[in-house]
């Protein structure tokens, strides 16, 4: 599904390459000053604020622990001990919807007692942005039958319906937070590679990738010196979308029964195990991850249309 | 009964003495004696209950249609059937020679009646007359040899094979007359009657079966095959010259038409479905039902009939692999079950709790056995003992696709934490599951509903001749104590005699056995109000010769 | 413009083949036992052994790729030296014969050690007789005989000296036999020649399935896309007329919020709410007999979910495409000209704005695919998706790539089709 709706968002298409656009060191006042003036940035940042700081500050502002068992009060709605109410093991809905984010933003669990920093859905878009970019670099840079090989065979991935493509992938290689860091990158990376490309065929034009060549340094330098920094303004903002899409993708995985292993409280799994009790009058654990993918989704939206309209604007 | 060859088996009389003294319920001698022969009519009246056979009152009403949501598999062989909900379709069109109902009483079918030699070796089965296919065939003696030998026929596959290969086999079954065949058995069994209404056991024309029953689909059932479109639908049509009748004096069946629809594996659309009227019955023989029973119990439209089953789900231990070779780790994970919690979390409260031991309260031979209660302290001491004082990490597979058992081991796992067992889910579909069923080393596996004890200890918890394994004893336990005792249970017919080895066999399992189980589980027939005469069964068997639907 | 048609048709064959290799690499390389998949669990490894071999699936992967693209009749006629002939009965069962040397349609069974032959008359009668003089003597003693079975089958028989089968005979009972079937060929002819093989799930053609599944699989989108895209497009419209208005944020916040709510859990609270709670349209897809425009009732909260689900997407796309043109400095100078808005809007801005969207729109019917997949999971509805779903599951090797091979079509047609329609709307682009 991601590919399809970042065609939309492509910001090859709409904006044109700044170096310094969201850049670091000098460029991160610049940055934070395009970031305010635009209303709809600052709303998507505060709905994505909102959520990495619950899952940040998970154990400090929940009451109980995600796997905790009240078993006298199953499939409860809101009330004054659970504010969101109970799951069907009687689990607190708040609490899990708090370490749920957790797994999304911050960390991701390799196995159950061994953990890394950085979320599911990040770790996701950040291996296919790395293939992608990498295969995106190459072909742009290269371009001939390089170019030719490597997106026929990414046009070839993107035509296969992205459902198809995570039950087989997932389906082949089973349930594990890792599998779906792996589902997540594959499906990712051909939309990755062809917006890196395009960026690449714009830049390898300029002056200074020019002047790079001219000073005799290797094909790698340049890829990665001299073009691929100019560009990640771009690759951002796609990055930031990619999250969203990721975490509405584990939904998707969970509801196929490919998701996270349980207990685990990630959104998508929530989602899935909550429908089983919609139909018997118990909607909460489904409703409340549901609005949570659907908020940071948003969320991560607005920060990256906010950006684009100040860039345009800006220029 | 007023056959002069027919003689009351002498171990009737012995159970009625056993009942008159107490010792077995009149429900047991029911059930037993008519095992032996008697129809269940004569027994309830032995017994000295009044017997209040299927009686429909007048009132039925004929024509109309019936739609059931059910998965339509693909089907060839019926004695190949590996799943229940191809039986529910084709046992409209063929028929089984017994009939075993929801209180297990087993009665005559397409058999007129049976009787058993002293020593339970040798079965007289005699064949009901007139009973005609639906292509014309008379029913004879010829069916029943060629369906029996086609069980036994290795390149089959049957699982009837696995059932009653060990006591019969080919030379085993004779052919008296064109409507007696005696079954001569390699040991004492007698289960028989049962065992040939298990649902692969459908009565086979052998004019015209050549091993796919949809191209050539003769019945003696009371329904025409229609059509079959394997994954979309079933359509079974009356047949007009069925040998039952009805209460209104007619040939059965009632219904002029009924659809089996394939619905996929949601629960939600079904649910939906059977509310709004566009489906009349949820065939859930295969499927777990909880959430349809959570959302219809209260359904004023949908009647929803509970029968207790002796299904259950088995925390399986593998005791050859680590660190489940050490009796002490499998008390300990066992003593971590919080039965109640389990049962109303994972079930719903919808059946009884377990005590880790494969026999139900439901299973004839039972043995009140105390509940082990949920003890974190003391599993915690035992696996100190074992050798684990920092706990052990285990891993758990699970097939995703049952609800109930994923959220067992969610509660498991929270449960078992403080004892010091670090529990890793593994979830997989359930296809995935069934391929290595016998192979992970701590999984929970769905066992089926089973009439008799004995048939479940036999087949998950002994050896071969070899000392191997039996194919179907995934945890690998073999218990020297315990296969003798369970022999010895085999050949006893007393069920007085039989109960007392049950309770040492039970002590065995629940003390050093390979299993926990922490409940045995209900299950529901779920039919709109306007059905009629379907009734609720253990293995969910869909018997619709005398079902009616009011208008 | 030709060459340019031409070059992307090719490239689409290529991509399909592409993908046709990639989903059986796939399929092959992951773990899964189909035998047990599809007999149930407590099979015998003889049984298994048995089915695999039916099946064709004991045989390397190249060669089975290669029966599945071009069909294994060829190759099994070679064998049996008779050519082979496909026919469908009157029951609709599909069957295949051998065409012998004078021209009778005939196939063979073994019975004990005999081989028997199954002449077809025309009138469909079967006549049955002993055949054994094709058996083929090898030296050591053993016969073979390469022919058709009645399970459509090209089969290797061979008896020898020292071998002992028990076969059970109809009729007869038990006997000794010194032979059997070691090695088959199951006949199909090919997806390239029309015919994806038989589902190893289901037993039926997929042909058959699959054109129900799919033309119930359009419907639906069929309807889903007639609502959303008026719709979408005019809302889309509104919004991006005043780009930051109230009127915009309210419609592309509530559209992008309905797109990114998982769609099983949309459907399911609909169903909730609109049938459960409400009583107002049935909650699930029970068609039976029918098709599904005969019940358009059952069809009202799939295509609403489809609805919810997509409606946001077009919508931004289209908001964004008339933004970008509201901006433009034709636009700009068309109102500083004086000319009344609303000429502005319709003779100008609206043309532009709407090529983009119609033609990325097209490029995605295989996104909107995947929301199907779902929805029809959620409702029951018998379509591709749900078809697709399960061979997955099953490792169902034929039903996965034939509906793979249909949704890659329909990807890349569309996006071919999308292509042309842009060439003709905006001639500056050049191909080369």
């Amino acid at each position: 599904m991601e590919q399809a709706r970042n065609t939309e968002t492509d910001p090859a298409k709409e904006t044109p390459v700044d170096e310094n656009i969201l850049g670091f060191g000098p460029g991160l006042k610049h940055a934070a000053g395009i970031l305010f003036s635009s209303k709809t940035a600052v709303a998507g940042l505060f709905l994505v604020l909102f959520w990495v700081l619950t899952a940040l500050l998970a154990p400090y502002i929940t009451q109980y622990t995600p796997t905790e068992q009240d078993w006298k009060s199953p499939n409860q709605g809101p009330s004054m001990e659970h504010p969101l109410g109970t799951d069907e093991l009687g689990r607190d809905l708040w609490s899990r919807l708090a370490y749920g984010a957790r797994i999304v933003l911050v960390v991701l669990p390799v196995t159950e007692n061994f953990w890394i920093p950085g979320g599911t859905a990040l770790w996701g878009v950040f291996a296919s942005l790395l293939i992608g970019a990498g295969l995106g670099l190459f072909s742009g840079y290269y371009g001939g039958w390089i170019d030719e090989i490597i997106m026929r065979l990414l046009d070839a991935m993107m035509s296969i319906p992205v459902i198809l493509l995570y039950l087989i992938i997932v389906a082949a290689i089973g349930a594990s937070a890792v599998n779906v860091v792996f589902a997540i990158a594959i499906v990712g990376t051909p939309g990755v590679a062809r917006l890196v490309r395009s960026l690449t065929l714009d830049i390898r034009t300029r002056d200074y990738v020019r002047a790079a060549e001219t000073r005799g340094e290797s094909p790698i330098y340049i890829m990665f010196v001299e073009i691929l920094p100019n560009a990640k303004g771009p690759i951002i903002i796609d990055a930031m979308l990619r999250v969203g899409y990721a975490i509405f993708a584990m939904g998707t995985l969970g509801f196929l029964g490919l998701g996270l292993p349980p207990p685990s409280p990630d959104w998508g799994s929530m989602v899935a195990k909550g429908r089983e009790f919609i139909m018997s009058g118990s909607p909460w654990a489904a409703l409340w991850p549901s609005l949570a993918i659907a908020s940071l989704v948003v969320g991560l939206n607005l920060l990256a249309d906010g950006l684009r309209e100040e860039l345009t604007r800006y220029q | 009964m007023k056959k002069d060859d027919f003689k009351v088996h002498p171990a009737v009389l012995d159970l009625k003495s056993d009942m008159e003294k107490g010792k077995v319920t009149r429900r047991e001698f029911i059930r037993y004696s008519s095992l032996l022969g008697l129809s269940a009519a004569a027994a309830a009246s032995m017994a000295g209950f009044p017997w209040s056979g299927a009686a429909w009152s007048a009132s039925v009403k004929r024509g109309g249609k019936l739609k059931i949501a059910a998965p339509v598999h693909k089907v060839t062989h019926p004695a190949q059937f590996s799943w229940i909900a191809p039986s529910n379709q084709l046992r409209q069109i063929a028929e089984y020679l017994t009939y075993t109902d929801g209180d297990n009483v087993t009665h005559p079918y397409l058999l007129e009646n049976w009787t058993a030699s002293d020593d339970l070796k040798t079965w007289t089965l005699n064949l009901r007359k007139g009973v005609k296919f639906n292509n014309g065939d008379s029913f004879t003696a010829d069916d029943v040899v060629f369906t029996m030998n086609q069980w036994l026929d290795e390149s089959v596959g049957s699982s009837m094979l696995g059932m009653i290969g060990d006591y019969i086999d080919q030379t085993g079954i004779e052919k008296v007359s064109d409507h007696q065949v005696k079954l001569h058995l390699k040991r004492a069994e007698i289960g028989i009657p049962e065992h040939l209404f298990h649902y692969p056991a459908l009565v086979l024309n052998h004019r015209t079966f050549e091993g796919d029953f949809i191209k050539a689909p003769h019945g003696t059932g009371p329904y025409l095959l229609e059509s079959y479109r394997e994954g979309e639908q079933c359509v079974i049509k009356r047949r007009k010259d069925y040998w039952k009748t009805g209460a209104d004096g007619k040939n059965l069946p009632y219904l002029d038409e009924t659809v089996f629809i394939d619905m996929g594996t949601e629960m939600a659309p079904m649910i939906a479905a059977i509310q709004s009227g566009d489906i009349d019955i949820i065939d859930f023989s295969d499927i777990s039902a909880t959430e349809a029973y959570q959302a219809l119990k209260d359904d004023k439209n949908v009647n929803v009939s509970p029968s207790t089953t002796n299904q259950t789900r088995v925390l399986r231990m593998r005791v050859d692999l680590k660190p489940w070779t050490d009796n002490r780790v499998r008390t300990a994970l066992k003593l971590c079950q919080h039965r109640e919690k389990i049962l109303a979390l994972a079930y719903f409260g919808q059946g009884v709790q377990g005590q880790d031991v494969h026999v139900s309260p439901k299973h004839p031979e039972y043995c009140p056995i105390d509940t082990p209660k949920y003890n974190p302290e003391k599993a915690k001491q035992l696996l100190k003992e074992a050798g684990y004082p920092n706990g052990v990490n285990v891993d758990l597979a699970v097939g995703s696709g049952w609800k109930e058992i994923v959220r067992y081991a969610e509660i498991l796992k929270e449960d078992a934490a403080p004892a010091g067992f670090k529990i890793n889910i593994k979830t997989m579909p359930n296809s995935q599951y069934w391929e290595k069923w016998t192979e992970v080393a701590l999984g929970i596996t769905t066992w089926a509903h089973r009439p008799i004890g004995t048939m479940v200890l036999n087949l998950g918890y002994t050896a071969d001749e070899d000392g191997k394994p039996a194919a179907w004893n995934e945890t690998r336990w073999v218990d020297k104590e315990f296969s003798e005792l369970l022999s010895r249970a085999n050949g006893t017919l007393d069920i007085d005699k039989r109960r007392k080895i049950f309770c040492k066999l039970e002590k065995i399992q629940q003390d050093r056995g390979s299993i926990g189980n922490a409940f045995w589980i209900n299950v529901w027939t779920i039919t709109r109000k306007r059905v009629q005469g379907v009734k609720a069964h253990p293995s969910l068997y869909l018997k619709l010769d005398d079902a009616w639907v009011n208008a | 413009m030709a060459k340019f048609i031409l070059r992307r048709f090719l490239l689409m064959l290529l991509t399909m083949f592409l993908v046709s290799i990639a989903v059986f690499l796939i399929v092959e390389s992951s773990p899964g036992n189909v035998a047990k998949n599809i007999l149930g669990a407590f099979i015998t490894p003889e049984q298994e052994a048995s089915f695999l071999a039916q099946s064709g699936l004991d045989k390397p992967i190249l060669v089975r790729y290669a029966y599945w693209l071009v069909g294994s009749d060829w190759h099994a006629a070679q064998k049996i030296n008779l050519p082979l002939k496909r026919l469908v009965t009157e029951k609709g069962f599909v069957e295949w014969w051998a065409v012998d040397e004078e021209k009778r349609l005939v196939r063979w069974e073994l019975d004990g050690d005999d081989l028997i032959v199954n002449i077809r008359r025309d009138d469909g009668e079967v006549v049955k007789k002993k055949d054994n003089d094709r058996w083929r003597f090898a030296d050591d003693g053993s016969a073979r005989f390469w022919g058709v079975d009645r399970h459509n089958h090209a089969v290797l028989w061979e008896k020898g000296l020292d071998q002992e089968v028990w076969t059970f005979v109809a009729g007869t009972g038990w006997m000794v036999a010194s032979g059997g079937p070691i090695e088959y060929i199951p006949l199909k002819k090919g997806f390239l020649r029309g015919d994806p093989g038989v589902s190893l799930r289901t037993g039926r053609p997929v042909a058959k399935s699959l054109m129900i599944r799919l033309r119930n699989s359009l419907v639906l989108a069929g309807i889903a896309f007639v609502i959303v895209m008026p719709l979408a497009l005019f809302l889309g419209v509104i919004a991006g007329l005043k780009e930051g208005s109230f009127k915009d944020r309210f419609l592309s916040v509530t559209g992008m919020t309905f797109s990114v709510i998982p769609e099983f859990a949309t459907g399911i609270f609909l169903i909730l709410v609109m049938s459960h709670w409400l009583d107002l349209v049935p909650g699930a897809t029970v068609f039976g007999e029918q098709a599904p425009w005969e019940r358009p009732d059952m069809l009202i909260l799939p295509v609403l979910t489809l609805t919810l689900v997509e409606l946001g997407y077009v919508l931004r796309i289209t908001r964004a495409s008339m933004v970008e043109v509201m901006r433009s400095p034709y636009i700009r100078t068309a109102m500083l000209k004086g000319l009344p808005y609303h000429k502005v809007i319709f003779k100008h801005a609206l043309r532009n704005a709407l090529i983009a969207p119609i033609t990325v729109i097209m490029l995605h019917v295989n996104w909107l695919l995947g929301g199907i997949v779902i929805v029809e999971v959620v409702f029951g509805y018998p379509g591709l998706g749900q078809y697709l779903l399960d061979s997955a599951l099953y490792k169902d090797i034929n039903a996965l790539e034939a509906g793979a091979m249909i949704m890659v079509l329909l990807a890349v047609g569309t996006q071919l089709v999308a292509d042309i329609i842009y060439t003709f709307l905006n001639p500056r682009i050049r191909y080369s």
